[in-house]
Protein backbone atom coordinates (compact mmCIF):
# COMPACT_ATOMS: atom_id res chain seq x y z
CA UNK A 1 0.00 0.00 0.00
CA UNK A 2 1.72 3.12 -0.80
CA UNK A 3 2.62 5.54 2.22
CA UNK A 4 0.40 8.80 2.95
CA UNK A 5 1.41 11.79 0.79
CA UNK A 6 2.24 15.12 2.04
CA UNK A 7 1.21 18.56 0.17
CA UNK A 8 3.16 18.30 -3.35
CA UNK A 9 3.16 14.34 -3.30
CA UNK A 10 6.00 13.70 -0.65
CA UNK A 11 5.95 10.97 0.93
CA UNK A 12 5.26 12.00 4.29
CA UNK A 13 7.77 9.83 5.79
CA UNK A 14 10.57 11.75 3.69
CA UNK A 15 8.77 15.08 5.13
CA UNK A 16 8.87 14.14 8.43
CA UNK A 17 12.57 12.11 8.25
CA UNK A 18 14.10 15.21 6.98
CA UNK A 19 12.49 17.72 9.82
CA UNK A 20 13.48 15.09 12.31
CA UNK A 21 16.98 14.82 11.18
CA UNK A 22 17.71 18.49 10.84
CA UNK A 23 16.34 18.91 14.20
CA UNK A 24 18.95 17.21 15.55
CA UNK A 25 21.93 18.95 14.00
CA UNK A 26 20.86 22.55 14.94
CA UNK A 27 23.01 23.75 17.42
CA UNK A 28 19.34 24.98 19.36
CA UNK A 29 16.40 22.67 20.60
CA UNK A 30 13.45 22.94 17.71
CA UNK A 31 10.44 20.85 17.64
CA UNK A 32 10.67 19.38 13.84
CA UNK A 33 7.43 20.54 13.43
CA UNK A 34 7.97 24.01 14.10
CA UNK A 35 10.95 23.85 10.94
CA UNK A 36 10.01 26.38 8.06
CA UNK A 37 10.04 24.36 4.79
CA UNK A 38 10.88 27.41 3.12
CA UNK A 39 13.82 29.34 5.04
CA UNK A 40 17.29 29.54 4.29
CA UNK A 41 18.79 26.48 6.17
CA UNK A 42 22.09 28.66 6.77
CA UNK A 43 20.70 31.77 7.27
CA UNK A 44 17.52 31.48 9.51
CA UNK A 45 19.01 28.05 11.25
CA UNK A 46 22.56 28.58 11.24
CA UNK A 47 23.16 25.29 9.11
CA UNK A 48 27.03 24.87 8.81
CA UNK A 49 27.77 23.16 5.65
CA UNK A 50 29.55 20.22 8.05
CA UNK A 51 26.27 19.79 9.41
CA UNK A 52 24.33 20.37 6.73
CA UNK A 53 26.46 16.83 5.34
CA UNK A 54 25.93 15.63 8.55
CA UNK A 55 22.11 15.85 8.09
CA UNK A 56 21.85 14.62 5.03
CA UNK A 57 23.94 11.63 5.37
CA UNK A 58 21.65 10.82 8.53
CA UNK A 59 18.40 11.70 6.05
CA UNK A 60 19.82 9.49 3.67
CA UNK A 61 19.99 6.44 5.99
CA UNK A 62 16.86 6.90 7.25
CA UNK A 63 14.78 6.99 4.23
CA UNK A 64 17.12 4.47 2.65
CA UNK A 65 18.18 6.94 -0.30
CA UNK A 66 21.68 5.86 -1.83
CA UNK A 67 23.73 8.96 -0.82
CA UNK A 68 25.86 7.54 -4.14
CA UNK A 69 22.85 8.95 -6.42
CA UNK A 70 23.07 12.34 -5.19
CA UNK A 71 26.07 14.70 -6.35
CA UNK A 72 28.16 17.23 -4.64
CA UNK A 73 26.34 20.12 -6.77
CA UNK A 74 22.57 18.42 -5.56
CA UNK A 75 23.98 19.27 -1.84
CA UNK A 76 24.99 22.33 -2.78
CA UNK A 77 21.20 23.11 -4.73
CA UNK A 78 19.89 22.14 -1.27
CA UNK A 79 19.18 25.51 0.32
CA UNK A 80 16.09 24.91 2.03
CA UNK A 81 13.82 21.55 3.85
CA UNK A 82 11.68 21.61 0.86
CA UNK A 83 14.99 21.77 -1.86
CA UNK A 84 16.00 18.66 0.06
CA UNK A 85 12.87 16.63 0.50
CA UNK A 86 12.20 17.68 -3.86
CA UNK A 87 15.89 16.50 -4.42
CA UNK A 88 15.91 13.17 -2.26
CA UNK A 89 12.54 12.14 -3.15
CA UNK A 90 13.45 10.71 -6.39
CA UNK A 91 15.65 8.49 -4.95
CA UNK A 92 13.26 7.03 -2.36
CA UNK A 93 13.66 3.17 -2.73
CA UNK A 94 11.06 1.36 -5.14
CA UNK A 95 7.89 0.81 -2.50
CA UNK A 96 8.33 3.80 -0.59
CA UNK B 1 61.59 12.28 5.76
CA UNK B 2 60.54 14.08 2.57
CA UNK B 3 63.73 13.58 1.33
CA UNK B 4 63.00 9.74 2.18
CA UNK B 5 59.93 9.60 0.70
CA UNK B 6 61.42 11.07 -2.70
CA UNK B 7 63.91 8.90 -3.09
CA UNK B 8 61.44 5.55 -3.50
CA UNK B 9 58.95 4.16 -4.92
CA UNK B 10 56.13 3.15 -2.33
CA UNK B 11 54.98 -0.49 -2.42
CA UNK B 12 51.99 -0.66 -0.47
CA UNK B 13 49.04 1.38 0.47
CA UNK B 14 46.20 2.67 -0.98
CA UNK B 15 45.22 6.06 -1.95
CA UNK B 16 40.96 6.10 -1.45
CA UNK B 17 38.96 9.29 -2.90
CA UNK B 18 35.69 9.32 -1.99
CA UNK B 19 33.17 11.40 -3.57
CA UNK B 20 29.24 11.38 -2.72
CA UNK B 21 28.32 9.21 -5.94
CA UNK B 22 31.43 6.27 -4.57
CA UNK B 23 34.98 5.59 -3.62
CA UNK B 24 37.72 4.66 -6.01
CA UNK B 25 40.69 3.17 -4.24
CA UNK B 26 44.37 3.81 -6.41
CA UNK B 27 47.46 2.20 -4.64
CA UNK B 28 50.14 4.31 -4.14
CA UNK B 29 52.49 3.01 -6.58
CA UNK B 30 50.17 3.98 -9.44
CA UNK B 31 49.96 6.99 -7.86
CA UNK B 32 53.20 7.57 -7.73
CA UNK B 33 53.64 6.86 -11.17
CA UNK B 34 51.25 9.29 -12.57
CA UNK B 35 53.02 12.11 -10.44
CA UNK B 36 56.17 11.42 -12.67
CA UNK B 37 54.16 11.33 -15.57
CA UNK B 38 52.60 14.89 -14.56
CA UNK B 39 55.88 15.87 -13.38
CA UNK B 40 57.63 14.70 -16.62
CA UNK B 41 55.16 17.69 -18.21
CA UNK B 42 55.99 20.30 -15.65
CA UNK B 43 59.50 19.64 -17.10
CA UNK B 44 58.63 19.99 -20.56
CA UNK B 45 56.77 23.02 -19.95
CA UNK B 46 60.02 24.76 -18.61
CA UNK B 47 58.88 24.25 -14.84
CA UNK B 48 61.50 23.39 -12.07
CA UNK B 49 62.96 24.75 -9.11
CA UNK B 50 62.10 28.31 -8.09
CA UNK B 51 58.80 28.25 -10.34
CA UNK B 52 55.42 28.57 -8.42
CA UNK B 53 52.17 26.72 -9.68
CA UNK B 54 48.46 27.31 -7.74
CA UNK B 55 46.31 24.77 -7.23
CA UNK B 56 42.82 25.66 -6.54
CA UNK B 57 40.29 22.91 -6.50
CA UNK B 58 38.49 20.23 -4.32
CA UNK B 59 40.29 17.57 -2.98
CA UNK B 60 40.45 14.69 -5.83
CA UNK B 61 43.01 12.67 -7.10
CA UNK B 62 44.32 15.17 -9.64
CA UNK B 63 45.25 17.33 -6.49
CA UNK B 64 47.03 14.65 -4.78
CA UNK B 65 48.91 14.13 -7.94
CA UNK B 66 50.02 17.36 -9.12
CA UNK B 67 51.09 18.08 -5.89
CA UNK B 68 53.50 14.80 -5.45
CA UNK B 69 54.25 16.31 -9.20
CA UNK B 70 55.46 19.58 -7.89
CA UNK B 71 56.98 18.08 -4.62
CA UNK B 72 59.35 15.89 -7.28
CA UNK B 73 60.16 18.53 -9.79
CA UNK B 74 61.21 20.82 -6.86
CA UNK B 75 58.15 23.27 -8.03
CA UNK B 76 56.23 25.28 -5.41
CA UNK B 77 52.48 24.81 -4.96
CA UNK B 78 50.40 27.58 -3.49
CA UNK B 79 47.12 25.49 -1.92
CA UNK B 80 44.34 27.99 -2.81
CA UNK B 81 41.21 27.37 -1.25
CA UNK B 82 38.12 27.73 -2.86
CA UNK B 83 35.48 29.76 -1.76
CA UNK B 84 38.55 31.64 -0.73
CA UNK B 85 40.07 32.37 -3.71
CA UNK B 86 38.90 32.99 -7.32
CA UNK B 87 40.44 31.55 -10.91
CA UNK B 88 41.92 34.87 -12.22
CA UNK B 89 45.40 36.54 -13.61
CA UNK B 90 45.32 38.79 -10.69
CA UNK B 91 45.22 35.67 -8.42
CA UNK B 92 48.37 34.82 -10.47
CA UNK B 93 49.88 37.94 -10.58
CA UNK B 94 49.57 38.51 -6.92
CA UNK B 95 50.86 34.89 -6.01
CA UNK B 96 53.94 34.70 -8.41
CA UNK B 97 52.29 31.53 -10.11
CA UNK B 98 53.90 30.38 -13.56
CA UNK B 99 50.24 28.02 -14.23
CA UNK B 100 46.96 27.70 -12.07
CA UNK B 101 44.94 24.47 -12.03
CA UNK B 102 41.51 24.70 -11.09
CA UNK B 103 38.35 23.09 -11.03
CA UNK B 104 36.02 25.77 -11.46
CA UNK B 105 35.02 27.30 -14.87
CA UNK B 106 37.48 29.68 -16.50
CA UNK B 107 39.25 29.72 -19.58
CA UNK B 108 41.73 32.52 -18.99
CA UNK B 109 45.12 31.44 -19.90
CA UNK B 110 47.32 30.11 -17.67
CA UNK B 111 44.69 28.93 -15.83
CA UNK B 112 44.18 25.49 -16.38
CA UNK B 113 41.73 22.36 -15.70
CA UNK B 114 42.75 20.62 -12.60
CA UNK B 115 39.80 17.76 -13.58
CA UNK B 116 42.04 17.13 -17.35
CA UNK B 117 45.32 16.52 -15.40
CA UNK B 118 45.71 12.93 -16.16
CA UNK B 119 43.57 12.96 -19.08
CA UNK B 120 46.48 13.62 -21.57
CA UNK B 121 49.42 11.68 -20.07
CA UNK B 122 49.60 8.90 -23.22
CA UNK B 123 52.60 10.91 -24.96
CA UNK B 124 54.49 11.37 -21.57
CA UNK B 125 54.31 7.35 -20.94
CA UNK B 126 57.75 6.79 -22.07
CA UNK B 127 59.23 9.64 -19.97
CA UNK B 128 61.15 9.21 -17.58
CA UNK B 129 60.38 9.59 -13.99
CA UNK B 130 62.32 12.02 -12.38
CA UNK B 131 65.57 11.88 -10.37
CA UNK B 132 64.70 12.30 -6.89
CA UNK B 133 64.55 15.53 -5.62
CA UNK B 134 66.56 16.40 -2.47
CA UNK B 135 65.71 19.38 -0.16
CA UNK B 136 67.81 21.22 2.16
CA UNK B 137 65.94 22.22 5.54
CA UNK B 138 65.50 25.56 4.58
CA UNK B 139 63.89 25.32 0.96
CA UNK B 140 60.48 26.13 1.27
CA UNK B 141 58.05 23.95 -1.08
CA UNK B 142 54.60 25.45 -0.79
CA UNK B 143 53.08 28.36 0.28
CA UNK B 144 50.32 28.36 2.49
CA UNK B 145 47.59 31.02 3.47
CA UNK B 146 46.06 32.39 7.00
CA UNK B 147 43.58 35.15 7.73
CA UNK B 148 45.13 38.76 7.77
CA UNK B 149 44.36 41.54 9.87
CA UNK B 150 42.54 43.09 7.09
CA UNK B 151 41.13 39.86 5.88
CA UNK B 152 43.32 39.38 3.19
CA UNK B 153 45.30 36.18 3.34
CA UNK B 154 48.70 36.36 4.61
CA UNK B 155 51.31 33.55 2.62
CA UNK B 156 53.83 31.78 4.17
CA UNK B 157 56.58 29.72 2.37
CA UNK B 158 56.55 26.64 4.46
CA UNK B 159 60.16 25.10 4.74
CA UNK B 160 61.20 21.25 4.35
CA UNK B 161 62.69 21.40 7.70
CA UNK B 162 59.41 22.32 9.43
CA UNK B 163 57.64 19.48 7.41
CA UNK B 164 60.05 17.21 8.15
CA UNK B 165 60.14 17.87 12.19
CA UNK B 166 56.29 17.61 12.42
CA UNK B 167 55.72 14.81 10.60
CA UNK B 168 58.70 12.67 12.36
CA UNK B 169 57.31 13.48 15.79
CA UNK B 170 53.79 13.06 14.92
CA UNK B 171 55.51 9.01 13.50
CA UNK B 172 56.88 8.64 17.05
CA UNK B 173 53.71 9.61 18.93
CA UNK B 174 51.04 7.95 16.23
CA UNK B 175 53.24 4.86 14.72
CA UNK B 176 51.13 4.96 11.49
CA UNK B 177 51.88 2.16 9.44
CA UNK B 178 50.30 -1.27 6.98
CA UNK B 179 46.67 -1.36 8.52
CA UNK B 180 45.76 1.88 9.07
CA UNK B 181 43.71 4.38 6.93
CA UNK B 182 43.76 7.82 7.67
CA UNK B 183 40.91 9.89 6.32
CA UNK B 184 40.94 13.47 5.42
CA UNK B 185 37.96 15.52 4.34
CA UNK B 186 39.48 19.56 5.40
CA UNK B 187 40.67 20.60 1.92
CA UNK B 188 44.00 19.54 1.13
CA UNK B 189 45.10 23.46 0.01
CA UNK B 190 45.58 23.07 3.72
CA UNK B 191 49.14 21.46 3.96
CA UNK B 192 48.90 19.89 7.01
CA UNK B 193 45.63 17.57 5.19
CA UNK B 194 48.39 17.01 2.35
CA UNK B 195 51.13 15.25 5.17
CA UNK B 196 48.48 12.51 5.79
CA UNK B 197 49.32 11.80 2.19
CA UNK B 198 53.08 12.21 2.46
CA UNK B 199 52.92 9.87 5.78
CA UNK B 200 51.11 6.99 3.72
CA UNK B 201 54.09 7.11 0.75
CA UNK B 202 56.50 7.18 3.43
CA UNK B 203 55.04 4.30 6.29
CA UNK B 204 52.93 2.59 3.59
CA UNK B 205 49.46 3.35 5.00
CA UNK B 206 46.23 3.92 3.40
CA UNK B 207 44.81 7.73 3.05
CA UNK B 208 41.02 8.41 2.25
CA UNK B 209 41.03 12.13 0.54
CA UNK B 210 37.51 13.17 0.37
CA UNK B 211 34.85 15.92 -0.21
CA UNK B 212 34.10 17.42 2.79
CA UNK B 213 30.29 16.58 1.26
CA UNK B 214 30.96 12.89 1.28
CA UNK B 215 32.91 13.24 4.71
CA UNK B 216 30.67 11.01 6.73
CA UNK B 217 29.12 8.78 3.68
CA UNK B 218 33.25 8.11 3.64
CA UNK B 219 32.89 6.77 7.19
CA UNK B 220 31.04 4.06 6.39
CA UNK B 221 32.34 2.87 3.23
CA UNK B 222 35.98 3.02 3.65
CA UNK B 223 35.84 2.46 7.55
CA UNK B 224 38.96 4.63 8.12
CA UNK B 225 41.32 4.11 11.51
CA UNK B 226 41.96 7.68 11.90
CA UNK B 227 40.01 10.75 11.27
CA UNK B 228 41.60 13.97 11.43
CA UNK B 229 38.76 16.66 11.68
CA UNK B 230 38.18 20.33 12.81
CA UNK B 231 36.41 20.00 16.39
CA UNK B 232 33.49 21.33 14.63
CA UNK B 233 33.11 17.99 13.03
CA UNK B 234 33.32 16.00 15.94
CA UNK B 235 30.98 18.40 17.98
CA UNK B 236 27.92 17.72 15.32
CA UNK B 237 29.09 13.94 15.28
CA UNK B 238 28.62 13.73 18.89
CA UNK B 239 25.13 15.75 19.22
CA UNK B 240 24.25 13.21 16.22
CA UNK B 241 25.46 9.96 17.99
CA UNK B 242 23.38 11.29 21.28
CA UNK B 243 20.09 12.12 19.12
CA UNK B 244 20.21 9.03 17.71
CA UNK B 245 20.89 6.84 20.61
CA UNK B 246 17.74 8.20 21.96
CA UNK B 247 16.01 7.66 19.30
CA UNK B 248 16.58 4.58 18.65
CA UNK B 249 16.87 3.41 21.89
CA UNK B 250 20.64 1.81 21.10
CA UNK B 251 23.76 2.13 23.24
CA UNK B 252 26.07 5.25 22.39
CA UNK B 253 29.00 3.22 21.52
CA UNK B 254 27.00 1.46 19.01
CA UNK B 255 25.79 4.16 17.24
CA UNK B 256 29.07 5.55 17.37
CA UNK B 257 30.57 2.95 15.64
CA UNK B 258 27.77 3.09 13.60
CA UNK B 259 28.45 6.56 12.27
CA UNK B 260 32.71 5.81 12.20
CA UNK B 261 32.82 2.16 11.38
CA UNK B 262 34.12 -0.09 13.30
CA UNK B 263 38.04 0.11 12.94
CA UNK B 264 38.71 3.96 14.51
CA UNK B 265 42.19 3.67 16.39
CA UNK B 266 42.02 7.28 17.17
CA UNK B 267 40.30 10.25 16.22
CA UNK B 268 42.92 13.58 15.38
CA UNK B 269 41.50 17.10 16.42
CA UNK B 270 43.24 20.91 16.55
CA UNK B 271 42.89 24.11 14.38
CA UNK B 272 40.40 25.77 17.18
CA UNK B 273 39.38 25.04 21.16
CA UNK B 274 37.52 21.71 21.39
CA UNK B 275 34.64 21.56 24.15
CA UNK B 276 35.71 19.27 26.88
CA UNK B 277 32.39 17.91 26.94
CA UNK B 278 32.80 16.62 23.14
CA UNK B 279 36.26 15.11 23.81
CA UNK B 280 34.94 13.42 26.66
CA UNK B 281 32.17 11.77 25.47
CA UNK B 282 34.21 10.26 22.52
CA UNK B 283 36.94 8.84 25.03
CA UNK B 284 34.08 7.45 27.18
CA UNK B 285 32.91 5.46 23.72
CA UNK B 286 35.88 4.14 23.34
CA UNK B 287 37.44 6.41 20.41
CA UNK B 288 40.22 7.98 21.86
CA UNK B 289 40.56 11.69 20.93
CA UNK B 290 43.42 13.59 20.81
CA UNK B 291 43.26 17.24 20.69
CA UNK B 292 46.49 19.09 19.75
CA UNK B 293 47.93 22.96 18.88
CA UNK B 294 49.40 24.86 16.46
CA UNK B 295 49.16 27.75 13.93
CA UNK B 296 50.27 28.29 10.30
CA UNK B 297 53.31 29.83 11.66
CA UNK B 298 54.22 26.96 13.91
CA UNK B 299 53.41 24.04 12.74
CA UNK B 300 52.17 21.49 15.13
CA UNK B 301 53.17 23.04 18.24
CA UNK B 302 52.48 20.33 21.21
CA UNK B 303 49.71 16.81 20.86
CA UNK B 304 48.04 14.31 22.90
CA UNK B 305 49.02 11.19 21.90
CA UNK B 306 48.32 7.56 23.47
CA UNK B 307 51.58 7.76 25.38
CA UNK B 308 51.01 11.36 26.93
CA UNK B 309 47.30 12.36 27.37
CA UNK B 310 46.18 15.46 30.19
CA UNK B 311 42.64 15.94 29.86
CA UNK B 312 42.43 19.62 29.31
CA UNK B 313 45.83 19.94 27.79
CA UNK B 314 46.62 20.34 23.87
CA UNK B 315 49.85 17.71 25.07
CA UNK B 316 53.37 17.84 25.51
CA UNK B 317 55.05 20.25 22.83
CA UNK B 318 57.49 18.59 19.74
CA UNK B 319 60.73 17.41 19.74
CA UNK B 320 62.36 20.71 18.18
CA UNK B 321 59.93 23.17 19.72
CA UNK B 322 59.97 25.31 22.31
CA UNK B 323 57.07 27.29 24.44
CA UNK B 324 57.81 30.19 25.84
CA UNK B 325 55.10 32.10 27.77
CA UNK B 326 55.73 35.65 28.77
CA UNK B 327 55.05 37.79 31.40
CA UNK B 328 51.59 38.37 29.85
CA UNK B 329 51.00 34.78 29.63
CA UNK B 330 51.08 35.14 26.24
CA UNK B 331 52.77 32.18 24.23
CA UNK B 332 55.57 32.26 21.73
CA UNK B 333 57.01 29.48 20.16
CA UNK B 334 60.78 28.70 19.23
CA UNK B 335 61.62 25.77 16.46
CA UNK B 336 64.64 24.53 15.41
CA UNK B 337 63.26 23.81 11.95
CA UNK B 338 60.81 27.17 11.89
CA UNK B 339 58.26 27.22 8.92
CA UNK B 340 59.81 30.61 8.20
CA UNK B 341 60.80 33.51 9.75
CA UNK B 342 58.51 36.39 7.95
CA UNK B 343 55.33 35.96 5.81
CA UNK B 344 55.83 35.88 1.85
CA UNK B 345 53.01 37.49 1.12
CA UNK B 346 51.17 40.36 4.08
CA UNK B 347 50.54 43.87 4.85
CA UNK B 348 53.32 46.20 6.12
CA UNK B 349 54.04 45.51 9.76
CA UNK B 350 52.65 41.79 9.86
CA UNK B 351 55.55 39.55 10.17
CA UNK B 352 57.00 42.03 12.43
CA UNK B 353 53.85 41.29 14.40
CA UNK B 354 54.58 37.94 14.75
CA UNK B 355 57.57 37.09 13.39
CA UNK B 356 60.61 37.65 16.18
CA UNK B 357 64.08 38.50 14.75
CA UNK B 358 65.26 35.06 15.30
CA UNK B 359 61.85 33.86 13.97
CA UNK B 360 60.22 32.88 17.52
CA UNK B 361 56.35 33.12 16.72
CA UNK B 362 54.54 35.50 19.02
CA UNK B 363 51.11 33.18 19.16
CA UNK B 364 48.43 35.79 20.49
CA UNK B 365 47.21 32.94 22.75
CA UNK B 366 47.67 32.75 26.27
CA UNK B 367 48.69 29.95 28.15
CA UNK B 368 50.91 27.89 30.08
CA UNK B 369 52.79 24.92 31.41
CA UNK B 370 52.02 22.05 33.72
CA UNK B 371 55.37 20.64 35.93
CA UNK B 372 54.97 17.61 33.30
CA UNK B 373 55.47 19.85 30.46
CA UNK B 374 51.74 19.61 28.98
CA UNK B 375 50.40 22.50 27.89
CA UNK B 376 47.37 24.55 28.56
CA UNK B 377 45.59 27.24 26.42
CA UNK B 378 43.38 29.81 28.22
CA UNK B 379 42.28 32.07 25.00
CA UNK B 380 43.22 34.77 22.83
CA UNK B 381 45.33 37.80 24.13
CA UNK B 382 44.07 39.80 21.14
CA UNK B 383 40.92 40.49 19.95
CA UNK B 384 40.61 37.55 17.73
CA UNK B 385 38.23 34.84 17.29
CA UNK B 386 38.91 31.76 16.40
CA UNK B 387 35.68 29.85 14.29
CA UNK B 388 35.28 26.15 14.70
CA UNK B 389 36.89 25.68 11.06
CA UNK B 390 40.22 26.82 12.55
CA UNK B 391 39.97 30.32 10.37
CA UNK B 392 40.56 33.01 12.41
CA UNK B 393 38.34 36.88 12.57
CA UNK B 394 39.99 40.07 13.55
CA UNK B 395 36.65 41.41 15.31
CA UNK B 396 37.46 44.93 15.77
CA UNK B 397 37.59 45.43 11.43
CA UNK B 398 34.02 44.41 11.50
CA UNK B 399 33.07 46.55 14.69
CA UNK B 400 34.46 49.52 13.71
CA UNK B 401 32.68 48.78 9.69
CA UNK B 402 29.16 48.35 11.65
CA UNK B 403 29.86 51.31 13.35
CA UNK B 404 30.15 53.38 10.50
CA UNK B 405 26.31 53.77 10.84
CA UNK B 406 24.92 57.05 12.98
CA UNK B 407 22.22 54.08 14.06
CA UNK B 408 24.61 52.10 15.71
CA UNK B 409 26.42 53.42 18.91
CA UNK B 410 28.66 50.63 19.67
CA UNK B 411 28.80 46.75 18.69
CA UNK B 412 30.24 43.76 19.87
CA UNK B 413 30.99 40.62 17.50
CA UNK B 414 30.67 36.67 18.79
CA UNK B 415 31.23 33.49 17.71
CA UNK B 416 27.68 31.18 19.60
CA UNK B 417 28.06 28.65 17.16
CA UNK B 418 30.87 27.52 15.19
CA UNK B 419 31.41 29.90 12.04
CA UNK B 420 28.05 32.03 13.10
CA UNK B 421 29.16 35.11 13.48
CA UNK B 422 26.97 37.20 15.80
CA UNK B 423 27.13 41.23 16.47
CA UNK B 424 25.20 42.73 19.35
CA UNK B 425 24.21 46.78 18.91
CA UNK B 426 23.89 49.33 20.87
CA UNK B 427 21.67 51.61 19.33
CA UNK B 428 22.14 55.34 19.16
CA UNK B 429 18.92 56.20 19.63
CA UNK B 430 15.53 55.23 20.81
CA UNK B 431 13.68 53.34 19.69
CA UNK B 432 16.18 51.78 17.50
CA UNK B 433 16.65 52.72 14.23
CA UNK B 434 16.46 48.68 12.77
CA UNK B 435 15.39 49.65 8.95
CA UNK B 436 19.81 51.70 9.25
CA UNK B 437 21.05 48.79 11.64
CA UNK B 438 20.11 46.06 8.87
CA UNK B 439 21.33 48.37 5.94
CA UNK B 440 24.41 48.69 8.00
CA UNK B 441 24.08 44.76 8.39
CA UNK B 442 24.05 44.02 4.41
CA UNK B 443 26.74 46.86 3.72
CA UNK B 444 29.73 45.64 6.02
CA UNK B 445 28.74 42.06 4.64
CA UNK B 446 29.05 43.54 1.46
CA UNK B 447 32.27 45.29 2.11
CA UNK B 448 33.91 42.29 3.97
CA UNK B 449 35.11 38.89 2.86
CA UNK B 450 33.87 35.38 3.17
CA UNK B 451 34.68 34.66 6.75
CA UNK B 452 33.45 37.93 8.46
CA UNK B 453 30.46 37.53 7.28
CA UNK B 454 28.23 38.16 9.78
CA UNK B 455 24.46 36.20 10.43
CA UNK B 456 22.75 38.15 12.69
CA UNK B 457 22.28 41.48 14.85
CA UNK B 458 20.91 41.15 18.29
CA UNK B 459 19.57 44.97 18.94
CA UNK B 460 20.14 45.09 22.83
CA UNK B 461 17.04 46.22 24.36
CA UNK B 462 18.79 50.05 25.73
CA UNK B 463 21.94 51.41 24.86
CA UNK B 464 25.59 50.21 26.36
CA UNK B 465 26.05 52.37 29.65
CA UNK B 466 28.05 52.83 32.60
CA UNK B 467 25.29 53.07 34.88
CA UNK B 468 24.13 49.51 32.90
CA UNK B 469 26.63 48.07 33.19
CA UNK B 470 27.81 46.93 29.72
CA UNK B 471 30.47 50.16 29.55
CA UNK B 472 33.93 50.29 31.41
CA UNK B 473 34.27 53.93 32.64
CA UNK B 474 36.62 54.45 29.33
CA UNK B 475 33.09 53.84 27.55
CA UNK B 476 34.37 50.45 26.05
CA UNK B 477 31.98 47.98 25.45
CA UNK B 478 32.38 45.05 28.78
CA UNK B 479 32.25 41.84 26.09
CA UNK B 480 31.65 39.39 28.79
CA UNK B 481 28.93 41.32 30.47
CA UNK B 482 27.43 41.99 27.12
CA UNK B 483 27.47 38.47 26.29
CA UNK B 484 26.03 37.72 29.97
CA UNK B 485 22.92 39.61 29.44
CA UNK B 486 21.98 38.76 25.57
CA UNK B 487 23.59 35.09 25.61
CA UNK B 488 19.88 34.35 24.99
CA UNK B 489 19.62 35.57 21.79
CA UNK B 490 22.95 35.40 20.73
CA UNK B 491 22.67 31.47 20.88
CA UNK B 492 19.59 31.93 19.20
CA UNK B 493 19.50 31.54 15.41
CA UNK B 494 16.01 33.11 15.05
CA UNK B 495 16.47 36.33 16.83
CA UNK B 496 17.70 39.83 16.21
CA UNK B 497 17.88 41.08 12.56
CA UNK B 498 19.28 38.46 9.56
CA UNK B 499 21.85 39.33 7.14
CA UNK B 500 19.99 39.42 4.02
Amino acid sequence: MAKPCAAGGVPADIEAAARENLAAVLTFDVAPADLASDVDLTGTYGLTSLNKVLFLTSLCRDTGVDIARLTEDDLAGMHTLRDCVDILSPHLPAGT
Amino acid sequence: MINELLASTPDRGTLHISRLAGTREVPLAEVWRLSGLVAAGLRARGLGAGDRIGILGANSLEWVVLDLAALRSKVETAGLEPGKFMPTRELMRRYGLSLLFTDRPCDEPGVEQLGTLLDDLTDLTGAAQPAPATYAPDEVTTIKFTSGSTGTPKGLGATIGSVDSSLNAVQDMFGHGPGDNLLVFLPLSLLQQRYWVYSALRYGHDVTVCTYEAAFAALTQVRPTVVMGVPGFFEGARSQIERRARRTGLDLAEVARDLFGDRIRYLWTGSAPADPATLAFFNRLGLPIYEGYGLNETCIVAKNHPAAHREGSVGRVLPGKQVIVDDDGVIHVRAEHPVNRRYAYCEPGDSERVFGPDGTVRTGDLGYLDPDGFLFILGRADDTIVLDNGKKVIVRQIEEHLKASPAIAECVLYCPAQTELVAVVSPASAPADTAAISAQLTATNRALSGDQYIHRVVVADEPFSIDNGLLTSQYKPRRKQIRARYLREIGDPRKGIHAA
